[in-house]
Order: structure tokens, then C-alpha cells, then sequence
């Protein structure tokens, strides 16, 4: 069961898994709270190697809801998951669930291209998530289908 | 199997099922509408009919909140189900989304563009102070 590093993968091979299977894929969407401990009983004393007194390192200690995605094909047993805990992220999941319901019903899985360079004007930070933004807006090809040779790097012509 | 509800009726029961689980889990899933009395059988020139169907499909979601037998005997398990016609795909995922957002940004990490401008205004700060100080020094 691999847990796919990044969105962008996991939509590339969800679609590709679409496109072999579309009557039998199926695509849950699963958004778990974590567990939260107890308040009864009390915190147990870790040996901590850091500072304690450090506050960046306090706010990471409280468990945060995840998101999982997870591409099933029960015919052929493939399954393909992706989890993330970022908000900024679910926004677009979502909008790519919509694009692969289009690819499921026997549409044309259209219009990528303007969400994606839409969200791409938004996510302009410097942070770890813009990152991974950059990753999905660039990549973009493979989800329209064998539009995977063409690498938007370097501009040509100098 | 309770009966597919209409969207409007799934995302006012779906907004609900998301305030109401404060723990645990909420389960979509999406899948093509299976039709079986029209289910082509596979031929030597066509075989897999369902890669290119002659009209479009519906779409089946379902909602789940996960309980198990326990849940499910004290009354806890929502199980609900919607079937989004072809045509109404992207009206229905917009609301969707919305719906989704809602109950899902809760609980997730938020992107801290504050802190990391207060930390770098911060180092910049203190290097211009220290720059300051040196110059009098």
C-alpha cells in the first residue's frame, strides 16, 4: 500500500488508475481528528534533549486532524494514499476530486490548467507548503494525459 | 443500505456530520454509479466497454462517520449517500468544497505566515541593533 511523498503524485497515478478502471475505482476521502489525551492523567515526564523552555517546539506537540486520500481499485487490489495534515492543501484536493468525478462519469477531465495557475498566484510563499505548491502548479501535464514530456524549465531562448 | 438523499438534503446532513464528530473520523467516497441492467459485456473488438462509455455516468458519494458494531447499536453510525447526475458534476463539487472546507480546516495545521514575518523582521532587528550598538562602541 504505498503512501505517496506528494499531491501531485498521487493525482497522477490516481488518474492513471482512472483511466485503466473507471467502473471500478474508487476514490474515500478520510479526515480524522486525532485522539485527544486524556486530561485526567497526567503528562508523562519525557527525557527531553532540547531546551524546555524552548516555545516553538510546545505548539508541535498537539496532534493535529489529518487528511488521507486513497484510490482503490478492488479488482486489481491497487491503492494508492496520500495523507496530509496542511489546511492549505485541502482546497485543492478537493478540486481535484472534482476533476477525477469528471474522469469517473466518462467526462472529459477539462479545465486544469486555470485552477491550477490560479492557485499558483495564491501560493507565493517561501514556506515548506509553497514548496510542494510550486511541485503541483509545475507539474502539471500528466493528469490531461501523456502530457508528460513537456517540463516548464528554463525559458528557451536566452 | 439507506436510500441516496438528494444533494441538498446530503450537504445540509453532511455539514451536520462534520460538527457533530469532534473524534474520530469522516469517511467520502466516490465512485462511478454502476448500472447494471445497461453494463455492456466485453467482446474480441470492444473489451472493456466501461473505458469509453456512450453517455456519461452519475456519480455515487457516500458519508460515513466510521463507528463500529458498538457505535452502531448505541445509534452513533450516520451513513449518508447522494448520486450526482453527469451534468450536475460541477455545481455539485463547488458546494462541495465548501462544505468540505468547512469541516475539515479545523483541525489541520495552518500555514504561520505571521510568525515567520515576525521572525524575520525580528532578525533583521536584532542585527540592525547589534550593527548600531557596534557603531557607537
Amino acid at each position: 500500500m504505498p503512501n505517496l511523498p506528494t499531491a501531485q503524485e498521487w493525482l497522477t497515478q490516481s488518474t492513471l488508475l482512472l483511466q485503466a478502471r473507471p467502473s471500478t475505482t474508487r476514490i474515500t476521502t478520510k479526515y480524522s481528528h486525532p485522539r485527544r489525551p486524556n486530561p485526567l492523567s497526567k503528562p508523562k515526564p519525557t527525557p527531553s534533549t532540547t531546551t524546555p523552555s524552548d516555545p516553538t517546539t510546545a505548539p508541535s506537540k498537539t496532534p493535529t486532524s489529518t487528511l488521507t486520500l486513497k484510490t482503490y481499485d478492488p479488482i486489481s487490489g491497487a491503492t494508492l494514499k496520500y495523507t496530509t495534515d496542511k489546511a492549505q492543501e485541502v482546497g485543492r484536493l478537493i478540486q481535484i476530486l472534482g476533476r477525477l468525478a469528471r474522469g469517473m462519469a466518462g467526462l472529459e477531465m477539462k479545465e486544469e490548467e486555470v485552477v491550477v495557475k490560479k492557485e499558483e498566484g495564491v501560493e507565493e510563499v517561501g514556506t515548506p507548503g509553497g514548496e510542494v505548491d510550486r511541485q503541483i502548479g509545475g507539474a502539471k501535464g500528466p493528469a490531461g494525459g501523456g502530457g508528460g514530456g513537456k517540463k516548464k524549465k528554463g525559458k528557451g531562448k536566452k | 443500505m439507506t436510500k441516496p438523499l438528494s444533494n441538498d438534503e446530503f450537504f445540509t446532513q453532511l455539514t451536520s456530520l462534520f460538527q457533530s464528530t469532534t473524534h474520530g473520523s469522516v469517511y467520502l467516497t466516490q465512485k462511478r454509479m454502476p448500472t447494471p441492467q445497461s453494463a455492456p459485456s466485453p467482446t474480441a473488438e470492444v473489451p472493456f466497454p466501461d473505458l469509453a462509455p456512450s453517455a456519461p455516468t452519475s456519480i455515487l458519494i457516500r458519508a460515513t462517520n466510521g463507528e463500529n458494531a458498538k457505535g452502531r447499536k448505541e445509534g452513533k453510525k450516520v451513513k449518508l449517500s447522494t448520486v450526482v447526475e453527469s451534468e450536475a458534476i460541477e455545481g455539485f463539487y463547488a458546494r462541495y468544497a465548501e462544505v468540505c472546507k468547512g469541516g475539515m480546516v479545523g483541525g489541520l495545521k495552518k500555514r504561520d505566515r505571521s510568525k515567520a514575518k515576525e521572525k524575520l523582521k525580528a532578525k533583521k532587528r536584532k542585527m540592525g541593533g547589534e550593527v548600531k550598538v557596534e557603531g557607537k562602541a
